[in-house]
């Protein structure tokens, strides 16, 4: 286990350097000139703009700069807005936030989806599964900017059951609808890989065996039918993790929520390219972090793995 | 115990010549008509389709004929759908705006399923090095989560007024999926045995991927195709949504849901109309994907 | 380890004296069997399957037998026969969309065919043990193999700190043998072990026993006493054997051995069912065992609960012969001892006739024949048991018979050896000289030898086996004769040409004129390729011929291999396992090559099918002096191909010599042992061969 932990490890590293090369190539390198996007509409003042070049070392070699951008990356000096805040401080005020919601969105799909897709696999060809499949189609065919809409207008409008925005800083309660909204997509893919895996699993020999022993329906079902049909399952959630803090956007923004993915909406409309580059690797690195936290799951759950 | 009569000795394996032929795509297709997923998302895409090269066929108004004293103008003759903020006709921002999703998610398609494929099989079928650095290319692609991707790309060309930059912006970040399953399908048909029988029968490893492992590999890029349609159509319409996404000036489902946002507790039908035909175009193509999957899936054909 | 615990538990069957050397013959055996009324009766079983479209599939139409308490009953027939569907009846198991629709299935009298699936568990386990076949797919990957043993223990509340026997035994114990009592049959822990033994020492010590005598009875001891399989009786009788008095024997026994725990039980039934290490092993995962492994393990867990009656649906199958044999003979053994009835499915009829008493044999779903094993074999009644009896590859040379149904003389060329001739005179055609391949493996440092200097030359017009178990090495011979592996020292020699030097023309020339059938049935075919284009492609790559003499071409081969043309326009898996492997040959035919490498290609068909293409690939050698290299695990298919028989193990080359050589006077210990472990091989058959066709 060890071994293999180290081996994942090892394998992230390259990684790690080429996401966030990519990202700041992306930003800084592409045909364009960020510092004039960074004025925007108004007019290039050059000698402002020759400061922001020497600042972002933007006149050095472009292998330098992503040295220099690493370096200052990993002490977390990500440098200033344009309003003069070093940019790791409205981070650091935005993240909690994000988190919050995501976890909230990650606990709701969990659960949820595990449940339904457990349900709906064991009772296949039942009128509730159809029921279950039906709704995860709509919910994955339907954008989450819809469904936060929708949300937003039937549960806060009509119904006034939960408040229709979140505002700056947001409790549980408020971060309740925006967390389902958020979370309804990936509830839809887990009901119907849940499902599918324990379709796959029920026909199997190793769950005959273990009829055959004269294990009653249910620990059958437990021990051996969901443990293993799980195990992609869990995959899934840890990947998905990840996803959320990033996927946060559209709903921050629909909802009022003053975390990350509104933040970098804010900065990408006033053209703050520092700052998004920024939040875009932290976001990048946890979702690599994520992913190992998930090859570790993994390898618990399935001693194939370890040994691997 | 059965008589002999009761069972009659028959020809060791004989082969039974009643039954029809069939190769693996006439079984999919058989498999596929009676699928009634199949029969629904493929009339809705028969007619979505339609819509996108017809509009004119549905409605006589110019989307982009907006005048702001109709502006939140109810639903009249001719204008079934009523009246957005600007004052343009609804119902023919929803028709014309057919044509803009199916383009974006279609071309997205083509272009993410050649690369995708391309760089998956070379990694699949080369292994060795080749395998190993485009693996990790794979994987460094994986680690950025397309909406973010796309948003510091798109930042950068919002001036641009071509719907170009969303469909390379989507392939951008969409390819790596398609190449992973590719290298996968590639890997897991090079080893089986025909490869190896045609190899021993005088056939070119070239040969051999173009006339055996290619056509047995397209099955599962097939059918994730079908699925990614549908979601780069979302993906079009949320970066739309955000504003980064297809230039304001083209009619858009996302953009109309985004410049309805502010309707939503006054005029909610404004945002549901293209809300809607957003959402039936994508289930249309993520059920089709859905019955393709079943189909195709090698472990419900007979072996 | 195997071998202590084969003798232990021979010791065992014996110490216990009940059955077998108290009762005098079998048949008494056989009458107290039948006294006691059938354990499991069947009577004119049907089960259906509704397919996709709601047609009623009839899998089973008519199945008859009964399985009486300790007797070993074998149900046998081919792939799709209903064999195994009738035995998942009897535990309520048949998969998917199967169920029972007439006739009734009794156990103990009871009628338990109109079961719910609740009604099942109370049963299975207890009264009903399964041995599946698939030892690869039937463990939980994600579980320790203890923790599944476990499963099996606790879904039936079972005593874990006594032994439980068999009603049969205890039937059996009534009229012969003093029953023990729920005290005598208590388990060794393994916490008491050490005492135990060290009492024991003590006790020999008292008795005067020393030296070398000591050293051994301890050393038996310690191999005999494993927690949680041994009793307390036997305890006893170990000390009494060894010269303890019976009052100080009886003392010791019942002082130390006061009962296992749950994890002494499991390593317990591990180690009986002939796994070494057992407490360690317990605590591996699947994938760490051994296919023949796992499958000790499935025993062990079919028989944890003590059922009376096991069902075993091909346990062996997936399993190298000499595996096989060892795991039968053990198998054979436990089920004696604790008393166990066997329900015995296979597809071999040799192997039934050899294991069981009682043979049934399955023909589309019905019962076509049953009766006492010898009889059966020796006076077959219906047409397809002597179709079987006459396939069964344990009979004599296929090609004699193949050469005298084309003319030719059998007498003559048996009175002269013609093989022997034609391996003397004919000229060598391939000609493999110290071959050797090392592979790498992952994560290692040294490499591995999967082929280690291997010699030997294929005459023309002769066939040469390379028979072996899995890992021996073989295939990666074939693949390198076929030049589809480089070897990494040696060389195979073509017509005299070093085949290494083979590149471009040379190559595709050599490419002709060497085919490979492979083992896969399934995998070898394109299944996007129609018939017709997987036989035109050798063909179309050498550029032979224009379309139309092609198809002419392709229609010939397939007359030649017994198919009918219209089955060019269809695609494998419309085809059976032995339809395919007949167009893999017409394929390999389609160059008119000199040599055909067959790797295991008859090993995945049915008895019946694979006699066919046997006959088929004779027929073709006769006809127009092929040579053959035909890579087999199964000595039996050698005799009935083969004029030269090279035996490979862990990569050597073990022996080398004719067939009749190695079959009729085997120089080495490993050829022996493979000889010994084809099943039925050594049974009397009275067969007529005329009744073959």
């Amino acid at each position: 286990m060890g071994k293999y932990l180290l081996r994942r490890i090892l394998q992230m590293i390259p990684v790690v350097l080429g996401t966030t090369l990519l990202v700041y190539a992306l930003v800084f390198a592409l045909p364009g000139d960020p510092v004039k996007a960074m004025f925007g509409d108004k007019p290039v003042n050059e000698a402002v703009a020759a400061q922001i070049r020497a600042e972002y070392n933007l006149d050095k070699p472009f292998i330098i700069q992503y040295l220099l951008f690493l370096k200052n990356a990993l002490t977390l000096n990500f440098g200033e807005t344009f309003s003069g805040q070093p940019v790791i401080s409205e981070i650091a005020r935005a993240f909690p936030v994000t988190i919050k919601l995501a976890l909230m969105a990650f606990c709701f799909e969990a659960i949820f989806g595990v449940v339904f897709g457990a349900i709906s696999g064991l009772k296949k060809g039942k009128w509730y599964d159809s029921v279950i499949l039906i709704v995860s189609l709509l919910l994955i065919s339907v954008p989450t900017f819809v469904t936060g809409f929708v949300g937003q207008y039937v549960l806060g409008v009509q119904l006034r059951i939960f408040p229709v925005t979140a505002g700056s800083n947001p409790g549980f309660f408020d971060l309740l609808m925006p967390a389902m909204v958020l979370g309804s997509v990936s509830m839809a893919y887990i009901i119907r890989l849940s499902r599918s895996e324990i379709s796959t699993n029920i026909p199997q020999d190793y769950v005959r065996t273990a009829r055959a022993k004269g294990m009653s329906n249910t620990s059958v079902t437990f021990r051996h039918i969901l443990r293993n049909s799980m195990i992609p399952v869990v995959t899934y959630l840890g990947q998905d993790l990840g996803a959320l803090m990033g996927g946060a956007m559209v709903t921050e923004q629909i909802f009022n929520i003053h975390g990350v993915g509104y933040l970098t909406y804010q900065s990408i409309l006033k053209g703050e390219a520092n700052m998004v580059v920024s939040i875009v690797t932290l976001l990048t690195l946890v979702f690599v972090v994520c992913n190992l936290v998930v090859d570790m799951l993994y390898a618990a759950l399935d001693p194939r793995i370890r040994y691997a | 115990m059965a008589s002999i009569e009761e069972t009659p000795l028959l020809k060791v394996d004989s082969v039974d010549e009643s039954a029809p032929a069939t190769s693996m795509w006439a079984d999919a297709w058989r498999t596929l008509r009676r699928n009634p997923l199949f029969i629904i998302s493929g009339i809705l895409i028969v007619f979505i389709v339609f819509v996108a090269l017809f509009p004119g066929v549905f409605t006589r108004e110019n989307p982009n004929y907006c005048t702001l004293e109709n502006s939140l103008g109810a639903a009249s003759s001719g204008h079934p759908f009523g009246f957005d903020l600007q004052g343009c006709d609804v119902y023919a921002r929803v028709v014309y705006g057919t044509r803009t999703s199916l383009s974006v998610g279609i071309l997205s398609t083509l272009i993410v399923v050649f690369f995708g494929s391309l760089v998956g099989a070379i990694a699949g079928f080369c292994g060795g090095w080749v395998d190993a650095v485009l693996s990790r290319i794979v994987d460094i692609f994986m680690a950025i989560p397309m909406l973010l991707g796309a948003i510091v790309v798109l930042q950068m060309f919002r001036t641009s007024e071509s719907i170009w930059k969303v469909v390379l912006v989507l392939a951008l970040f969409g390819w790596v999926s398609v190449a992973r399953i590719a290298r996968s399908a590639v890997l897991s048909t090079k080893n089986l045995e025909f490869n190896t029988a045609s190899t021993a029968l005088g056939s070119t490893p070239m040969r051999n991927l173009f006339r055996h492992i290619i056509p047995n590999s397209l099955a599962p890029i097939i059918v994730i195709a079908t699925t990614s349609l549908g979601s780069y159509i979302v993906s079009e319409a949320t970066l739309s949504f955000l504003g980064i996404g297809l230039p304001t000036t083209t009619v858009s489902w996302g953009g109309d849901i985004s410049n309805a946002q502010s309707l939503l507790r006054t005029d909610p039908m404004v945002l549901f109309y293209p809300s809607v035909a957003l959402a039936i175009t994508v289930l249309a193509f993520i059920m089709m994907g859905d019955a393709v999957k079943d189909a195709l899936d090698p472990k419900s054909r007979t072996a | 380890m195997t071998e202590s615990n084969n003798v232990k538990a021979s010791e065992v069957s014996s110490a216990s004296t009940s059955t077998n050397s108290r009762i005098a013959t079998a048949d008494q055996l056989h009458e107290q069997q039948l006294a006691q009324g059938p354990l499991l009766e069947v009577k004119d079983l049907q089960v259906d399957f509704t397919s996709d479209t709601g047609k009623a599939i009839h899998a089973v139409t008519d199945s008859s037998f009964s399985v009486y308490p300790g007797q070993w009953v074998a149900i046998v027939g081919e792939s799709g026969s209903g064999k195994s569907t009738s035995a998942m009846a009897c535990l309520g198991l048949l998969p998917g969309t199967g169920h029972v629709v007439g006739g009734s299935i009794k156990l103990d009298g009871e009628e338990i065919s109109g079961w719910k699936p609740k009604e099942f568990v109370k049963i299975r386990g207890s009264k009903m043990g399964l041995v599946p076949q698939d030892p690869m797919s039937n463990l939980n990957p994600v579980w320790r193999i203890g923790t599944q043993v476990k499963e099996s223990l606790v879904a039936n509340n079972m005593d874990v700190s006594h032994e439980k026997r068999s009603k049969l035994s205890k039937a059996l114990a009534d009229t012969s043998v003093q029953l023990k009592d729920e005290g005598d049959e208590t388990f060794i822990g393994s916490k008491e072990l050490p005492q135990l033994l060290e009492a024991a020492e003590k006790a020999l010590v008292e008795t005067g026993c020393e030296g070398a005598k000591l050293e051994k009875a301890m050393a038996d001891f310690r191999t005999d006493w494993v927690a949680g399989s041994e009793t307390r009786w036997r305890v006893a009788d170990d000390l009494m054997r060894y010269g303890v008095k019976d009052d100080d024997a009886w003392y010791i026994a019942k002082k130390y051995v006061t009962g296992s725990t749950m994890e002494d039980r499991i390593a317990g039934l591990l180690s009986e069912a002939g796994l070494p290490d057992a407490a360690t092993r317990a605590r591996q995962f699947p994938h760490e065992f051994s296919g023949g492994m796992r499958q000790r393990a499935l025993i062990a867990i079919g028989l944890a609960c003590r059922p009376e009656l096991l069902i075993a649906d091909e346990p062996t199958s997936a399993l190298d012969v000499t595996v096989q044999k060892k795991i039968l003979d053990h198998l054979r053994m436990l089920t004696d001892s604790l008393g166990t009835a066997v329900l015995f499915i296979t597809h071999d009829l040799g192997l039934a006739a050899e294991r069981a008493q009682h043979i049934v044999v399955m023909y589309k779903g019905r019962v076509v024949e049953s009766g006492p094993s010898l009889e059966v074999l020796q006076h077959p009644q219906h047409p397809y048991t002597k179709r079987l009896v006459a396939a069964a590859p344990s009979l004599a040379s296929q090609r004699i018979v193949s050469v005298k149904e084309h003319g030719g003389d059998a007498s003559a060329i048996m009175e002269h050896k013609v093989d022997t001739a034609k391996l003397e005179a004919n000229d060598t055609i391939i000609d493999v000289e110290h071959l050797t391949k090392e592979f790498k493996l992952p994560r290692r440092k040294e490499l591995f030898k999967a082929v280690d200097d291997v010699s030997f030359k294929l005459k023309r017009g002769t066939t040469l086996a390379i028979v072996g178990e899995s890992g021996s090495g073989k295939s990666t011979v074939a693949n390198m004769c076929l030049k589809l592996l480089e070897p990494t020292s040696g060389k195979v020699l073509y017509d005299g040409q070093d085949i290494a030097n083979f590149k471009g023309k040379s190559l595709l020339d050599f490419r002709r004129h060497v085919q490979p059938v492979f083992q896969n049935p399934y995998g070898s075919l394109d299944p996007m390729y129609s018939i017709f284009r997987s036989i035109e492609e050798p063909l179309h790559i050498h550029g032979i011929g224009d379309k139309k003499s092609r198809a002419a071409r392709v229609r010939e081969l397939l007359d030649m291999v017994e198919l009918p043309e219209s089955v060019m326009g269809r695609y494998p898996n419309e085809l059976s396992g032995g339809q395919r492997q007949r167009i893999a040959i017409a394929r390999a035919m389609a160059l008119n090559p000199d040599v055909i490498v067959c790797d295991e290609a008859v090993s995945a068909l049915d008895v019946l099918v694979q006699d066919q293409v046997l006959q088929l690939l004779n027929d073709l050698q006769a006809e127009r002096g092929l040579s053959y290299l035909f890579i087999t695990h199964d000595l039996a298919v050698v005799r009935q191909i083969a004029d030269d028989v090279v035996v490979m193990q862990h990569g050597k080359l073990v022996e080398h010599g004719t067939t009749d050589q190695v079959f009729n006077n085997p120089q080495k210990q490993y050829t022996r042992d493979l000889l010994d472990a084809i099943p039925g091989g050594k049974l009397e058959l009275g067969v007529d061969l005329a009744d073959k066709k």
